[in-house]
């Protein structure tokens, strides 16, 4: 190693400096092997890895009952109108979910970030809400609310099962995404409240004008990804008698002992989340470039 | 390479398979000289018997199936006796509704859980012959519009609930006409559902139904009566999907069929009078 180094300038020395810029690189002609070589491993790969696994699959012995009951393919056209239709129910009740709670752990969040004294008690109330609702199982919430709240039979309140069990969903998801609005918020640089400050801007000026437009855009790909579990979520909304995707799967399931129609459910929630999944990688690598400022 | 593999393999698996038929066929012409030490059973020298937990009245009294009180459990050790077990020698597994009816081998020899019979369920599983097939009852709270209802027309109008894995969804949707059901996974589950008011009325098999409005939900009533869906076969024994052993429990299901054995057992557990109505259209 030592040698090298002293070799380096010893060249130097017997090659006269050129004067002008250093040579453009050899052209290397396109090599199809070397192009095609990683394809060519790739594919072999993946034939070897696949084929293994159908093989260990399908040589099971109990595959044919397997395939019989789980990949039937005139149960699944049997059970896609009501599984689709229950599907039809989950995108509503995601929607409209999930419209609820971006709005109020906005508020919850912005609650959390004053910093006023006379804010204490709505920020202590705030810390215990997150604290209670994300400590406890959806699950729960969902049962606690769809059948606890409308067997008190309050007046003036709906007491429809979906009703309360989507009020369930929006309380708890929004501690989560509460959170993370809050990590968007503490993210943004000390100086820019300074900064909004010396413009003279009131507490309320500072938030709404410099710190939550930065926010939010922090933490949009966190978000999508409380989307997409969300999307999975409403399925728990079946325990309270709503004819989702998953309960309508689940009765055909019941009634036939055959369990194709919880793929063909399976595939639906896959169809909506999949393309989800990707929005979510686009705008996180639009993200990084943007404040990482790297070049396309 | 990988198909000369395939090849081996397959004439190995091959070679296994007529081996077995070699060694499995002497059995299988002793098939009906059934003893309680056949290796075909889950644990030889016991039955072992499947059922729900918890299990309720008046199918099993006492949410204990070992003490033999109850038209299932009582079936049970009836048979046990006919097929020449003792008593102690029945061994019963707690189980869900879901892994009665999911795939792979069960750890019992077969399951009584009221279970309905029907065409597709046998693709999946195998019963024995029907042993009980009981009405449907529909319940409601007092002060409602299914108090009056005396048409399937009226019927079709109210809010429904059921439980899943019942065949009470089949019959709403058979029979009724309705879609919309709301279903739950508990029976509690639907009568918290009729207690909050987001459903109307609910149905069931008329001893469940009768043990629930007279001990679980005392406010309760059942209205009406509905005829049988010819589509439900009535309750059967569940097996594993062409188990060995049915021919050998059906010999001796229908033996006590014949004596009598069942129906004594329904008069002692599930018989009622009920002077209810019955609406058929």
């Amino acid at each position: 190693m030592t040698q090298k180094a002293v070799a380096a300038p010893h060249r130097a020395v017997q090659q006269p400096a050129r004067r002008g810029p250093p040579p453009p690189p050899p052209k290397r002609g396109f090599d199809w092997r070397v192009a095609a070589m990683p394809a060519a491993i790739g594919t072999l790969s993946a034939v070897v890895v696949f084929g293994a696994l159908a093989w260990v699959v399908t040589s099971a012995e109990q595959w044919p009952r397997i395939k019989l009951q789980f990949f039937n393919l005139d149960a699944m056209i049997a059970s896609f109108p009501r599984v689709l239709q229950g599907f039809w129910v989950n995108l509503q009740v995601w929607l409209t979910v999930l419209g609820c709670i971006l709005i109020w752990a906005l508020v919850l969040a912005v609650v959390r970030s004053l910093r006023a004294p006379w804010f204490a008690p709505f920020r202590l109330i705030v810390v215990i809400y997150i604290d209670i609702f994300r400590g406890v199982p959806v699950l729960l919430l969902v049962l606690l609310f769809g059948f606890g709240i409308p067997a008190l039979n309050l007046p003036g309140l709906p007491n429809s099962g979906l009703f309360w069990g989507s009020v369930a969903m929006v309380l708890s998801y929004a501690a989560y995404v509460a959170e993370i609005y809050r990590s968007g918020i503490d993210a943004v640089h000390e100086g820019q409240r300074a900064a909004a400050k010396s413009l003279g801007l009131s507490e309320w000026q500072t938030l709404r004008y410099a710190i939550l437009p930065q926010a939010l855009r922090n933490v949009v790909p966190a978000l999508m990804n409380i989307v997409v579990a969300l999307q999975k979520d409403v399925a728990l909304l079946s325990v309270i008698g709503v004819r989702d995707a998953v309960r309508e799967a689940q009765i055909y399931t019941a009634t036939t002992f055959n369990y194709s129609s919880l793929i063909v459910a399976a595939a639906l929630f896959l169809l909506a989340t999949i393309p989800m999944a990707r929005l979510a990688d686009y705008l996180t690598r639009r993200d990084r470039q943007r404040r990482l400022q790297i070049a396309d | 390479m990988i198909d000369k593999m395939m090849d081996a393999t397959r004439r190995f698996a091959l070679a296994l398979f007529a081996g077995a038929l070699a060694v499995a066929s002497p059995i299988a012409a002793v098939a009906q000289d059934f003893s309680t030490m056949d290796e075909r059973l889950t644990t030889p020298g016991t039955l072992t018997v499947g059922t729900g937990d918890p299990v309720y009245t008046p199918w099993m009294l006492n949410n204990d199936p070992a003490g033999g009180e109850g038209f299932e459990n009582g079936l049970v050790y009836a048979l046990a006796a006919e097929m020449g077990f003792a008593p102690e020698q029945v061994a019963w597994v707690a189980q869900t509704f879901d892994q009665a009816i999911a795939p792979g081998t069960k750890p019992y020899d077969f399951a009584i859980q009221q279970i309905s019979v029907t065409e597709p369920r046998k693709q999946i599983v195998s019963f024995s012959q029907v042993y009980f097939q009981p009405d449907k009852a529909v319940i409601a709270l007092p002060g409602t519009t299914a108090e009056t209802a005396t048409s399937f027309a009226d019927l079709k109008d109210l809010r429904w609930g059921a439980v899943i894995g019942t065949t009470d969804n089949d019959y709403l949707v058979n029979i009724l006409g309705i879609e919309d059901a709301a279903i739950y996974n508990e029976q509690v589950d639907v009568f918290q559902a009729l207690q909050a008011g987001q459903i109307d009325v609910t149905l069931a098999a008329l001893p469940t139904a009768l043990f629930m409005t007279a001990v679980q939900v005392p406010d309760a009533n059942i209205v009406a009566l509905l005829p049988a869906d010819e589509n439900d076969n009535g309750h059967g024994l569940l097996f594993e999907f062409e188990n060995p052993l049915v021919p050998a429990v059906d010999e001796a299901l229908g033996a006590l069929i014949e004596q009598g054995v069942v129906d004594d057992l329904i008069a002692t557990y599930l018989v009622s009078d009920p002077d209810l109505p019955i609406i058929s259209e």
